[in-house]
């Protein structure tokens, strides 16, 4: 068969049968053959030296993974198993990065590796690799006590290094020094350690280290580079490592040029770790007390930020005696090494680090003397060009010659010539050699508007001349210039002056204040000041002062020269200068004040004046470091009315006298006006005690103000009438709001909202909580106000009376609404101003009176809306109880609106005044839920004060119309006190209650 | 009492306090001496042997008075830190946390039950508080100061406050009156007499004021030593004969209480003497400084 196919000749391409040949094959072998190269791209396939398909489309598959692809397992990629039990522990795999190499890039890596050979180990290094590996191979062959590999330090180098080698061979052995020929490693290894410690302990290695340079490059073994008498050591180094404690940056040095200063602040922190032993002396220094002045001894906490109350106000102002602590680690022998040495000397010193300072110095500082001055020397530069050289101004100016006819020309010649003028005449030539080709130009040269140019020119010139004359005058101060006096004044055309001379002693001050006196009066017309320092004198008694004064008084009216500050008061310390400074300008502007008057009244002005010296001595002196004679003079005016005794009404707490065992004063009086308080203090005094004290003490709550208060209180003019409704307005409102708060909850027999208000939510107290935040963060005022009238009465209703107490409010309800109108009708009655104030007997019960006053209009109001009826009593008391409740029960609060509502839609008024009314009120509802909280978590005696503040303005001006009611007031109190425990009890519970919510 | 009487030996020095110390008291009976300083700490001691005896550590800032009761069995003490801690002597522990001033507490006493501390804050605020019950509320907030209250003191019946403000305030309990003597000058401490007649006051211009208490009359003026910014103590020696206060170049004074005149003074301490106390009985002083040492003076 084969032979007789090589007979044949075959035409075309034989067919193939399938079977026998495999397809695979026939694509390799076609790939072989490079076939496949001559297909288009997207015909193209990847296959591997088997011909098999590596990848596949993506909807057949993409990278078939598994077996045949990339790994060599038939399920591809699986993730390891971790199984580690008790008895059979997995290994922690530390993995390196021939776990992630195939096995050919592994023998490709083979012998790739970077080492040092032995040969040229100069330090060791791949030694102690070596030696390492070893060691850790032994580990893992034998047990050891130290699991793991052996750290570092352990692992000395088993080779030597060269340098080693070479010092053996020139005879040296271990252990042995260079040239000294002690042998006494122990020491030396004692005494480097305690460099150590000591470059430790200061906190400054690199000096150290800089001393003691050998260290630094030995690694132990090597003998160091012999410096001195500094001995080698066998020990191993000491590496002090220097702990980073500062905020730069890695390796940054902020005292790299300046290490003077590192200097200064190791011996601070050093000075900080001996307690109160080293004190700086930052007597003088003002901006050094921020870190030098924290209390020694102890810090504060990591947590704590270090303010005001942080410093150390005892170790301010006294430099102690200095403690130096000696270092005493210094060896008893004598054989101190040099860098201890130098330590010490610079310790002491204060040499800059590594420099001794020598004891006999060759530099010699060469002087010379200085240069002489030619006579005919003008201290002055002149110009090359100067600026007015060319031409003659003060002869007769160029002809006015009417500008040329093209505007381009006249602007440019306008321009050319005020930069010539400015600059001088440079810039003509410049410009004119420049430009000489440029016909526009030809006006520098003579050409067209040449007449106009220098017109032009003269005039900027002359305007020019006028301005530098005085830059001149303003500019030239007596200590800023080194020229002679003559040459001075003759450049300033003034007249002669006494030398200035600028030494510190006293009698050149004077002279200094001279001189400035006679500049000043060359500058400045001396008509004014003259004057008015003669009207009045008012230091007459201390000429200096007086005449310090009246330099002042010249500063401050008028320009001229400034005096140099040490000029003024050289032998005055600097708190003294400033406060003698407020002295002076207190009395200018009294002064100012009287002259102001005319001079009719200028003696009244002086009398005026005597009075602010009084004031201001007392305001000035506490210091104690005035003159003697002022003090004196200030001390009859202060003698006269001290010690000024007062005395006030003062109101101690009932349970205060109880532990003094002393009979309260005040018992069973009613408690007394609250004291006024500021928004601020509301703000600040949040804690949620008030309820519990309130309960313990229903009378705590008695605080009496100061008759002098009350006094202020009343002067206060109707100017805050406006004011003042709007807090009648709120409070007027308030009694119901609270009724209803206490009496939706307690009584079943309500409205519909009834059921509402049995159930709690949690969510809604939050809610409350927060507005009540914000409102307080807002700081209304009117909601403190409100708040604290429900705080005021003993609650005098027993928990037992449910049902009658809910009879009244559904009473009261209605009343809500006409509350409004009679609002107004009362407002009107306010302004009724009390010309005469409060009699005299009245002045003791005024305060408590004062007090009631909330109360009463409160009851007032209810009095009236409800007529005559005869529950209102009990309305109104309750309602104060439910304002003591409600710090328990504010989650209640917020339901109140919508029963509002309802109670208004239930009333007939609908017209738009009662609708506005009632807006208001809802808007006062807000008030009140986050009243009631607050009154609960706010102090309350920090409350009373500025409860009181604003009702005794009111009040003050009611009183009179108010007195029937506020007995008739008082009267119900006692009446209803016995019931008060009965009540107290309930509320307690009720605020303990409130109170542990608060605390989840 | 002649000047010879007079507590100038020093006897022991009391070490420990790390930091200035801010107070020293003697007890009732003067057999032993309370201190507390700028390290935070209290400590107890026996003045007469020199021992130290138990430290109290609970403060967490400086602690700048500190105050026992006649019987021993407590402690209140107040600083930096803005409380009033009520301590039980013998086991060391707080047993109440005051807590209500607005700034950090200048002084503290007992009453003399011991039933009421009242302490003296920088929040020109006096504030009792109650011993007996468990509420850590004040039961009484004095604050018509109007400036920061640096000491307190206590009678009977009343309770006395010297302020920044310059007054020295008195109030009294049994007629419920405050009195205030405005003395012009900042009141750094106030101390009474013995016979409680008259109280001490010392300003901030290195005088200390002797004041009659019934009629607020200026009774005498003590100068030459200094005192223009800290809180330095003063009192009377037990037999009310002497005036004696530290001063702030560390030494300590001795005015003859009627003629004013100084009658001894000696260098006691290197630096600021923050505080005096005069044994109730005997001729023996104490003296704290700012230079963290206690020194038990006597004839």
């Amino acid at each position: 068969m084969e032979s007789d196919e090589e007979d044949f000749v075959f035409y075309g391409t034989p067919i193939e049968r399938e079977e026998e040949i495999n397809s695979r094959k026939k694509k390799s072998v076609a790939d072989a053959s490079g076939t496949m190269r001559s297909l288009p791209s997207w015909k193209q396939e990847v296959r591997d030296e088997e011909g098999r398909r590596r990848f596949h489309g993506a909807f057949t598959g993409g990278f078939s993974a598994g077996h045949y692809n990339t790994v060599g397992s038939k399920e591809g990629w699986t993730p390891q198993s971790f199984t580690s039990s008790r008895k059979n522990r997995a290994e922690v795999k530390q993995q390196n990065i021939l776990n992630f190499l195939d096995e050919d890039e592994k023998t490709e890596l083979e012998g790739r590796g970077l080492g040092t050979s032995f040969q040229f180990d100069t330090f060791g290094f791949t030694a102690v690799e070596l030696a390492r590996k070893q060691s850790e191979k032994e580990q893992q062959q034998r047990p050891s006590a130290i699991p793991g590999p052996i750290p570092d330090e352990l692992v000395v180098p088993a080779a030597e290094s060269i340098g080693v080698k070479l010092l053996l061979k020139m005879g040296w052995r271990h252990g042995r020094a260079i040239k000294d020929s002690r042998a006494n490693s122990l020491y030396d290894a004692r005494r480097d350690a305690r460099k150590a410690f000591l470059a430790f302990s200061t906190g400054d290695t690199k000096s150290e280290i800089h001393n003691s340079e050998s260290f630094q490059v030995d690694d132990g073994v090597s003998p160091q580079p012999a410096k001195g008498d500094i001995s080698s050591s066998q020990s191993t180094p000491v590496y002090v490592i220097n702990p980073k404690q500062d905020l730069h940056g890695l390796g940054f040095d902020p005292f790299k040029h300046a290490p003077e200063f590192r200097e200064k602040k190791r011996a601070r922190a050093a000075g900080k770790q001996e307690g109160c032993g080293k004190v700086f002396s930052t007597k003088n220094n003002l901006f050094g007390f921020r870190t030098e002045r924290v209390a020694s001894g102890f810090g504060i906490g990591a947590l704590e930020e270090l303010d005001v109350e942080d410093e150390d106000v005892y170790t301010s102002g006294y430099e102690f005696e200095e403690t130096y602590v000696q270092e005493d680690d210094e060896p008893p022998s004598k054989l101190i090494t040099d860098g201890k040495q130098k330590l010490i000397e610079r310790k002491v010193d204060g040499v800059l680090p590594g420099f001794t300072v020598p004891s006999n110095s060759d530099y010699q500082l060469e002087r010379f003397d200085p240069p002489v001055i030619p006579k005919d020397f003008i201290p002055r530069h002149k110009f090359a060009g100067p600026l007015n050289g060319g031409y003659k101004l003060a002869d007769t100016p160029p002809v006015d010659v009417p500008p040329p006819d093209d505007n381009n020309l006249k602007l440019l010649i306008e321009g050319v010539a005020t930069l010539v003028a400015r600059c001088g005449k440079l810039f003509e030539d410049l410009s004119r050699e420049k430009n000489k080709s440029n016909t526009l130009f030809s006006f520098l040269t003579g050409g067209t508007g040449h007449e106009y140019y220098s017109r032009k020119l003269w005039e900027e010139q002359m305007k020019r001349m006028d301005q530098p004359k005085h830059q001149f005058n303003d500019k030239y101060s007596p200590s800023v210039e080194k020229m002679t006096a003559e040459s001075r004044g003759r450049i300033l055309h003034e007249r002669p002056l006494a030398r200035s001379s600028k030494e510190l002693n006293p009698p050149a001050a004077s002279d200094g204040v001279h001189v400035q006196y006679n500049l000043s009066d060359t500058f400045t017309k001396p008509t004014s000041s003259g004057g008015m320092s003669e009207v009045v004198k008012p230091f007459e008694d201390d000429p200096a002062k007086q005449e310090r004064f009246e330099l002042f008084l010249k500063e401050k009216y008028q320009g001229g020269l400034r005096a140099a500050a040490p000029v003024i008061a050289i032998n005055m310390s600097e708190a003294a200068r400033a406060r003698e400074r407020l002295d002076f300008e207190a009395a200018a502007e009294a002064i100012e004040k009287g002259k102001g008057k005319g001079l009719k009244e200028s003696k009244l002005s002086a009398e005026h004046f005597v009075d602010f010296l009084a004031t201001g001595g007392m305001r000035f002196t506490s210091g104690g470091v005035e003159e003697v004679k002022d003090t004196k003079v200030e001390g009859l005016a202060v003698e006269k009315m001290i010690p000024k005794r007062e005395e006030y009404q003062w109101r101690p707490a009932p349970i205060l006298c109880k532990r003094f065992d002393l009979i309260d004063p005040y018992m069973g009086k009613p408690p007394p006006a609250p004291r006024m308080r500021s928004k601020l203090d509301t703000l600040i005094f949040t804690s949620n005690s008030v309820k519990s004290t309130k309960v313990e003490e229903p009378l705590t709550s008695t605080f009496t103000p100061s008759p002098q208060s009350n006094a202020e209180e009343r002067n206060e003019d109707a100017s805050e009438n406006v004011n003042e409704k709007e807090i009648e307005v709120e409070c007027v409102d308030r009694p119901v709001d609270l009724y209803k708060a206490i009496f939706s909850d307690e009584s079943e027999d309500e409205e519909s909202t009834s059921t509402l208000k049995q159930a709690e939510d949690p969510k809604k107290k939050v809610e409350v909580a927060n507005t009540t935040l914000n409102r307080l963060i807002a700081g209304d005022f009117l909601e403190s106000l409100g708040k604290e009238l429900g705080l005021e009465v003993p609650p005098d209703l027993p928990p037992s009376k449910k049902g009658q107490t809910a009879a009244p409010q559904t009473e009261v309800v209605p009343i809500g609404e006409q509350n409004t109108d009679i609002l107004s009708t009362e407002n009107k009655t306010y302004p009724t101003p009390s010309s005469t104030g409060i009699p005299s007997e009245h002045r003791k019960t005024g305060t408590k009176e004062l007090g009631l006053s909330g109360r009463k209009e409160d009851n007032e109001i209810n009095h009236n809306s409800a007529g005559s009826d005869g529950k209102f009593m009990e309305t109104s008391s309750s309602g104060k109880n439910a304002s003591k409740v409600n710090g328990g029960k504010m989650y209640k609060e917020d339901r109140k609106p919508h029963r509002r509502a309802e109670i208004h839609r239930e009333c007939s008024n609908s017209s738009s005044s009662e609708d506005e009314k009632r807006r208001k009120r809802s808007r006062r509802r807000r008030y009140k839920s986050s009243d009631s909280d607050d009154s609960e978590s706010s102090d309350y005696h920090g409350k009373e004060h500025s409860r009181s503040r604003n009702r005794k303005k009111g009040s003050s001006q009611e009183n009179k119309s108010r007195r029937k009611h506020s007995k008739h007031h008082k009267h119900r109190h006692r009446d209803s006190s016995p019931r008060d425990h009965h009540r107290s009890g309930k509320d307690r519970t009720a605020s303990e209650r409130e109170k542990h919510r608060w605390r989840d | 009492m002649s000047v010879s009487e007079l507590p100038t030996k020093e006897a022991n020095v009391l070490k420990g306090h790390e930091g200035g110390v801010l107070a020293a008291r003697f007890n009732s009976d003067g057999n032993y001496c309370l201190s507390c300083g700028k390290d935070r700490t209290i400590r107890l001691w026996n003045p007469h042997r020199g021992i130290h005896i138990k430290t109290y550590k609970s403060h967490g800032r400086e602690v700048r008075d500190v105050h026992v009761t006649p019987d021993n069995s407590k402690l209140c003490s107040c600083g930096g830190d803005r409380q009033v801690f009520y301590w039980d002597v013998s086991t060391g522990r707080v047993i109440r946390k005051f807590r209500g001033h607005d700034g950090e507490v200048n002084a503290v006493k007992f009453n003399e039950s011991a039933s009421v501390v009242v302490s003296a804050g920088y929040d020109q605020s006096l504030r009792a508080w109650d011993c007996r019950s468990h509420s850590t509320e004040p039961i009484q907030i004095i604050d018509t100061f109007s400036d920061s209250v640096m000491s307190v003191c206590l009678t009977k019946s009343e309770i006395i406050g010297g302020s920044v403000d310059g007054t020295v305030r008195t109030f009294d309990m049994r007629i419920g009156r405050e009195i205030s003597d405005n003395l012009g000058q900042p009141v750094n401490c106030i101390s009474m007499s013995n016979d409680a007649n008259c109280v001490l006051a010392s300003c901030l211009d290195s005088t200390l004021r002797l004041l009659d208490r019934s009629s607020g009359e200026l009774l005498q003026e003590y100068k030459g030593h200094t005192c223009k910014s800290y809180k330095l103590d003063c009192c009377l020696t037990n037999t009310d004969a002497h005036v004696t206060g530290g001063s702030e170049d560390g030494y300590i004074y001795f005015w003859d209480l009627v003629d004013a005149s100084v009658v001894s003074k000696f260098r006691a301490h290197s630096s600021v003497v923050t505080s005096v106390s005069y044994h109730p009985k005997d001729e023996c002083m104490i003296t704290a400084s700012v230079d963290g040492t206690i020194r038990v003076w006597k004839t």
